[in-house]
């Protein structure tokens, strides 16, 4: 992969993190922080696959894929008990 | 001299092809990354924007959804580089090993543009459901 995709990905993950602690700051709330942490984790992978990517890279991408899943799942859940909890 | 069939023949040459189907992958390939740069530091400079404004976890879900929305686009692009590696003459190797990225890709394809309906459809229905929470001025892209 070339130095500019790297480079590239390198930045998305530094960004998922200092987005998720700034949403962390912001809302409280730690699936907020994890899922923008997650979305920016799956745009480095994204470009780490672009070119020749091995299939590590692949699995890896899938991993994240599926934790955001996880943790949207429970955004959402969560909303559904807070608004069947308000009178 | 070179005839007309000399020169069809140099222009459609495998090598040719190859070598132009080579530099259209790239350039496929150069455009999804960019879609997908672009669209992870527009949703960062907009986490920044509503930290310091300090707004609802609503406003975050609008922006990852919009977020979602490029890095869906930029998979097609991927998606499409895939198909046009084997444009000329691939050998089953080099077809097999593109059908597992492909399958790949197709996957994450799907359960990301299952997950934005689904995360839209939940923003919508707050929004619905309380109307006065959002800001009318926030942009949902």
């Amino acid at each position: 992969m070339s130095a500019v995709l790297q480079t590239a990905a390198l930045l998305c993950t530094v960004g998922g993190l200092v987005g998720a602690a700034l949403a962390l700051a912001a809302t409280r709330q730690l699936l907020v922080a994890l899922g923008v942490l997650l979305d920016l984790l799956v745009a480095a992978g994204l470009l780490r696959l672009t070119g020749d990517p091995d299939l590590r890279a692949l699995t890896t991408l899938a991993a994240v894929v599926l934790l955001r899943q996880l943790v949207s799942a429970g955004l959402r859940q969560g909303h559904r008990t807070a608004a069947g909890a308000e009178p | 001299m070179i005839t007309a069939t000399g020169w069809r023949e140099e222009l459609l040459s495998e090598e040719s092809l190859r070598s132009w189907v080579d530099l259209l992958v790239r350039l496929v390939e150069a455009a999804g990354a960019l879609i997908i740069f672009f669209g992870a530091a527009l949703a960062f400079t907009r986490f920044i924007s509503l930290t310091a404004r300090r707004r609802r976890e609503q406003e975050f879900t609008a922006v990852r959804l919009g977020l979602g929305r490029y890095l869906v686009l930029g998979l097609e692009f991927q998606l499409a580089s895939d198909l046009l590696k084997t444009a000329v003459s691939p050998s089953y190797e080099d077809i097999g090993q593109l059908a597992a990225i492909a399958a790949i890709r197709t996957a994450l394809n799907y359960f990301l543009g299952k997950e934005i309906a689904a995360e839209r459809q939940e923003l919508e229905a707050q929004e619905q459901a309380d109307p006065g929470r959002g800001d009318p001025g926030r942009a949902v892209p």
